[in-house]
C-alpha cells in the first residue's frame, strides 16, 4: 500500500469509528443531555447561591467590576468538560465487556485510528455541550471580552483538559474494567479538583499550594484569561508574553505536558489490551 | 476468493500464557479450502486459544500458523482482512440497529460503497433479520443477536470464517436455524472453522473433526469415523416393567435374546442394568424393530424404548478406553487410541465386563469427565 493509500485508509478508519460513537450517542442521548442539564443547573445554582458571596470575594481579589456569572463560566465549562470526558472510559469498558473491542481489533482497521475516531466523537460532543453552556451564560449576562476568537481559544483549552481526563478515565477503565469504578472516580476527581482551584471563587492562601499542582487550575485560569481578556494566572507568575498570553501560554504548556504523560500511559495500556500477546 | 488450496496450515503450535498455563501444546492442523472443519473439545481444552491464534488475537509461543497463505504474526493485517471471526461471546453493539451493526462491519472491512446496500440486504435475509433491520440490537433475543453477530462476520465475503462455540446457550430452535445458515455459508465456498463442545453439532455440520483435550489433539477424522470409534448410537430398551422383586434375571435372559437376534452384529455391545438393556452399535436405531419382535416372541414385556447418540464424553471414554485409569492419561494414550485396534480392544473389553459393574464404571468416568471440565 502506498503512503497516501495508507493515509486514506487511516482517515477512513477514523471517520468510521467517529461515526459509530456519534450514532450511539444520538440513539442514547441521555448521558449527553444530563451533562448539559448539570452544567445548566451549576450555572444557575452557583450564581444564585454564591452570587453575593462571590461578588465580595471578587472585589477583594481585585475583580470588582466582573459579574459573578462571568467569573463562574470557566468553572462550569471545566465541570462539563470533565464530566463528559470521564464517560470515555465507560464506553471502552462496555466495548471490552460486550466483545466489541475484540471484534474491532480483529478487523484490518488501524488500532490508532479506531481510538482516535472514538476520541474525536467524544470531543465533538464536548464542543456541543460547551457551546450550549457559553450561550446560556451569555444569556445570563456573562461577558466574553475576547469575542468569537476568544471562544475558539476557550474551546481549544477545554478540549485539552477533556483529552487529559479522557486519558485518565481510560486508564481507570483499563485497570478496573468496571464502569462503576469509573463512575466513582469521576466524583472522586471532579469535585476536589474543582474546589481546590480558583474555579468558583478566587484562591485563598490556604489552598494556593495545592492549587498549583492541580491541572484544573490551569484550565480554569487559561479560560478565564480569555473570558476577561487579561492575565489572571495566580499560582505562577509569568510576564514574558504580556497580557492574556501570560496566563494562556504557561497554562497550555502545562496541560500539554500532562496530556503527554497521561496520554502515553493510556495509549500503552490500550495497546496492551489490543495486542495479540495478551489473553 | 484466492486459489489457495489450504485455508489453514498450522505447524506445531504451542501457546503458554503469561501465568505459565500451557493452553495449547504441539497442535498441527491443516484445513483445505471449502471444508467445514470442527474443533471439538470440552471447556478449557484449548479451542478458543487456538481460534484466537488463528484470528491474530494471540501470538503463538512457538510453531508457525498460516491463514489463507498469510503468517498470523508477520502478515497480521492481511490475515485480518481475509477472515471472518465470530467470538464465543456475542459481540454486537446493542446501542445500534442491526443494519447499523452491519454498516459498521462493512466500513471496518472496507466493503466497497456500491456493494454495501446489496450485501447488507443479502445478509439480513440470510439470517432472517430483514424485518427487524432497523431495530436496536439490544431488543433482540439471544438467538437473533447471535445471528446478527454471524452476519457481521461475513460482510466482506471472507474465504474463511471462524465460529467459536456459536450455539452455546441457544435454545434448540435457534441452534437449528444457525446450523442452517452455517451450512449455507459453507455451501457458498467459504471455509468454516467451528469449535464446539457438542459431538452432535460437529456431526451435523462438519466434514472433518479434530478432538482437542488438555491442549492436545487426541483424535481426528470424519464424524462417522469418530462415532464408529465410540461404537455408534445407543438403543436402550426398558424391560420387565414393575417386577422389581425379580430384577436382574429376566433382564439378563432378555439380553441373551437380543444378542441372538440376527440383526445385532457381533461387534455391537449389549449391556444390562436392573431393568434395561443398552445396545451400542452403528445405526442402533435401525435394530429396533427386529429386537422388539424377538423380545415379543419370547414374551418379554418392553416398557420403554430410546435411541441416543454418543456424546463428547463417550468419545473421550472410547479414546481413553484402554488406559488403566482412563481419562487422566488421555494424552499418553492418544497414539494407541488413534488406531482402529485400540477401539476394537476397547469394544471387546466392554463386552466381556458384566453389565452392572460396567454401567457403574461408566457413570464414574462420566463424572470424571465433567469434573475435569469444571476445573479446566
Amino acid at each position: 500500500m502506498s503512503v497516501t493509500e495508507t493515509a486514506n485508509t487511516r482517515l477512513r478508519d477514523l471517520r468510521v469509528n467517529a461515526e459509530r460513537w456519534t450514532r450511539k450517542a444520538v440513539h442514547n442521548p441521555t448521558a449527553f443531555l444530563v451533562e448539559i442539564a448539570v452544567a445548566t443547573l451549576s450555572l444557575v445554582l452557583f450564581s444564585a447561591v454564591f452570587g453575593d458571596v462571590g461578588g465580595l470575594a471578587l472585589e477583594r481579589a481585585g475583580f470588582g467590576d466582573v459579574a459573578y456569572v462571568t467569573y463562574l463560566l470557566p468553572a462550569v465549562l471545566m465541570q462539563a468538560t470533565m464530566g463528559s470526558a470521564f464517560s470515555s472510559g465507560m464506553g471502552l469498558v462496555r466495548d471490552l465487556e460486550t466483545g466489541m473491542f475484540e471484534k474491532t481489533v480483529v478487523t484490518p482497521m488501524s488500532a490508532t485510528a479506531v481510538l482516535a475516531g472514538k476520541a474525536a466523537a467524544e470531543l465533538a460532543q464536548i464542543v456541543v455541550q460547551l457551546l450550549v453552556v457559553v450561550g446560556l451564560a451569555v444569556a445570563m449576562g456573562a461577558n466574553i471580552e475576547t469575542g468569537v476568537i476568544g471562544v475558539l481559544g476557550i474551546l481549544a483549552i477545554c478540549l485539552l483538559v477533556g483529552l487529559l481526563f479522557m486519558a485518565v478515565s481510560n486508564v481507570v477503565g483499563l485497570l478496573a474494567r468496571d464502569e462503576e469504578v469509573i463512575n466513582a472516580a469521576t466524583m472522586l476527581f471532579m469535585f476536589p479538583l474543582l474546589f481546590l482551584s480558583p474555579a468558583f471563587i478566587p484562591l485563598s492562601d490556604d489552598i494556593e499550594l495545592v492549587a498549583t499542582f492541580n491541572p484544573i487550575t490551569y484550565g480554569v485560569e487559561a479560560v478565564r484569561a480569555l473570558v476577561l481578556g487579561e492575565d489572571v494566572l495566580t499560582v505562577v507568575s509569568v510576564s514574558w508574553f504580556g497580557g492574556v498570553a501570560d496566563t494562556v501560554v504557561p497554562a497550555v504548556g502545562i496541560l500539554l505536558v500532562l496530556n503527554g504523560i497521561v496520554g502515553a500511559i493510556a495509549i500503552r495500556l490500550l495497546a496492551r489490551a489490543s495486542s495479540a500477546s495478551v489473553a | 476468493m484466492t486459489d489457495l488450496e489450504r485455508s489453514i496450515e498450522m505447524d506445531a503450535l504451542s501457546l503458554t500464557y503469561a501465568d505459565g498455563t500451557q493452553a495449547v501444546e504441539d497442535v498441527t492442523l491443516s484445513v483445505p479450502q471449502g471444508e467445514f472443519f470442527g474443533f471439538l473439545g470440552p471447556n478449557g481444552a484449548g479451542k478458543t486459544t487456538t481460534i484466537k491464534v488463528l484470528a491474530t488475537l494471540l501470538e503463538p509461543t512457538s510453531g508457525t500458523v498460516e491463514v489463507n497463505g498469510f503468517d498470523v504474526v508477520r502478515d497480521r493485517t492481511a490475515v485480518r482482512a481475509s477472515i471472518g471471526y465470530m467470538a464465543q461471546e456475542t459481540s454486537i453493539d446493542t446501542e445500534l440497529t442491526a443494519r447499523e451493526n452491519l454498516m459498521f462491519a462493512c466500513d471496518a472491512y472496507g466493503v466497497a460503497r456500491d456493494d454495501r446496500a446489496r450485501r447488507i440486504a443479502d445478509l439480513l435475509n440470510l439470517v432472517d433479520l430483514a424485518d427487524v433491520a432497523d431495530t436496536p440490537a439490544g431488543n433482540f433475543s439471544g438467538g437473533m443477536k447471535k445471528r446478527l453477530d454471524a452476519a457481521t462476520a461475513l460482510v466482506h465475503d471472507p474465504d474463511l470464517v471462524f465460529l467459536d462455540e456459536p450455539t452455546t446457550g441457544l435454545d434448540p430452535q435457534a441452534r437449528n436455524r444457525l446450523w442452517e445458515y452455517f451450512r449455507r455459508i459453507n455451501a457458498g465456498g467459504t471455509t468454516v472453522f467451528l469449535t464446539t463442545q457438542y459431538l452432535e453439532e460437529a456431526d451435523h455440520l462438519c466434514d472433518r473433526l479434530a478432538v482437542i483435550r488438555d491442549g492436545r489433539i487426541v483424535a481426528d477424522g470424519a464424524p462417522d469415523e469418530l462415532k464408529r470409534r465410540v461404537g455408534g448410537d445407543i438403543l436402550e430398551l426398558e424391560v420387565g416393567g414393575d417386577r422389581a422383586e425379580s430384577a436382574g434375571e429376566p433382564v439378563d435372559a432378555a439380553a441373551d435374546i437380543v444378542r441372538e437376534t440376527a440383526a445385532v452384529e457381533p461387534s455391537a455391545t449389549v449391556e444390562t442394568t436392573d431393568d434395561a438393556i443398552r445396545i451400542t452399535a452403528r445405526d442402533a436405531g435401525d435394530l429396533g424393530p427386529d429386537v422388539l419382535l424377538a423380545l415379543r416372541d419370547a414374551d418379554v414385556p418392553v416398557t420403554g424404548f430410546d435411541v441416543t447418540e454418543p456424546t463428547l464424553d463417550d468419545v473421550f471414554l472410547a479414546i481413553a478406553g484402554d488406559s488403566a485409569d482412563g481419562l487422566d492419561e488421555t494424552t499418553e494414550t492418544v497414539d494407541a487410541a488413534a488406531t482402529e485396534e485400540a477401539s476394537g480392544v476397547d469394544a471387546a473389553a466392554t463386552e466381556e465386563t458384566s453389565g452392572d459393574t460396567e454401567t457403574g464404571a461408566t457413570e464414574e468416568d462420566d463424572n470424571a469427565v465433567q469434573g475435569t471440565e469444571v476445573e479446566a
